[in-house]
């Protein structure tokens, strides 16, 4: 069943609170606020539209961002885990092997390696067919 | 037996362009980002590269990480078809496929506030509710909410 447009634009402002605010201190009432709606109207609504609860999508941007972030060099894993919004890095690092299959440190060793064999041999990265049909290695 | 796809290719006009769109409002990922023609030599080829090198620039959607959407400039061919490519492109014709949403009223009014441009608003269909978006590189697609059984 369709919503009026107002609320979608209202559950949508909350979203876009989420995806700017995930490496603060945030919650469902903070979030829920954005939208004009009550705490349980808001978490239900949420819910039905992005098939996830608040809380849960909140953390995936969370875990997003600290995968991009560990991509990099720069920050330690320490640094990461509480620039991207979390307290504890052994809550960090459980949630992240959960998710991931390895550890951010694991992760982070991985990435840095594929990144310097992408630049070290990018045809490497490209399938054979692409090279010979579009002649990049002429472009 | 084939079991999925691994790479696609979407021709775009201008790939620094086409990375704005899918990866800061639509949200996509980047998977390979790499410039063929820095590292010429490193297989041994005599045909070198000009200074610059080609952009290997691939994409997943946040829920699809084995399946790399290749940003493929308009290279490589035979004028004629270079040309042709292009003017699809131009007057936005290729029908590049369908997104999958899980909620396209709200997914639209969130792309929509991004500055996306779309050709046509969410409408129920028989398969689901649907939108047509472009991508401003001489891409459509649908974006597709579908019916629950």
């Amino acid at each position: 069943m369709q919503l009026p447009e107002d609320i979608y634009q209202r559950i949508v402002a909350a979203k876009l609170f989420i995806d700017e605010h995930y490496h603060e201190a945030i919650d469902l009432g903070e979030i829920s606020g954005q939208a004009f709606l009550s705490r349980f109207h808001f978490h239900r609504l949420f819910t039905r539209i992005y098939r996830s609860t608040p809380h849960r999508y909140l953390t995936r941007r969370r875990m997003d961002k600290a995968r991009d972030l560990l991509a990099q060099q720069g920050l330690s894993v320490s640094e990461i885990c509480n620039s991207v919004g979390f307290e504890s890095i052994g809550s960090f690092s459980t949630l992240f092997k959960k998710e991931t299959g390895i550890g951010p440190q694991h992760y982070r060793n991985m990435r840095i390696v594929q990144q310097q064999q992408a630049k070290a041999q990018p045809r490497t990265f490209i399938p054979h067919c692409f090279i010979e049909g579009y002649k990049l290695n002429r472009q | 037996m084939i079991t999925k796809m691994s790479h696609t290719s979407l021709f775009v006009l201008d790939q620094d362009k086409a990375y704005d769109f899918y990866v800061n409002k639509l949200g996509f990922k980047v998977n390979t980002d790499v410039v063929m023609g820095d590292a010429a030599s490193e297989d041994g080829s005599e045909e070198q590269p000009p200074a610059g090198g080609f952009r290997w620039l691939t994409l997943n959607t946040p829920e699809q990480p084995d399946l790399e959407i290749i940003l493929m400039p308009v290279v490589g061919l035979e004028p004629d078809a270079q040309a042709a490519i292009r003017l699809l492109l131009e007057k936005g014709l290729m029908g590049a496929g369908v997104f999958y949403t899980p909620d396209c009223y709200a997914t639209y009014e969130e792309l929509k506030a991004k500055g996306v441009e779309f050709k046509s608003a969410p409408k129920e269909q028989f398969y689901g509710i649907e939108c047509i978006m472009s991508d401003g590189c001489g891409n459509w697609f649908s974006m597709t909410q579908p019916k629950e059984h």
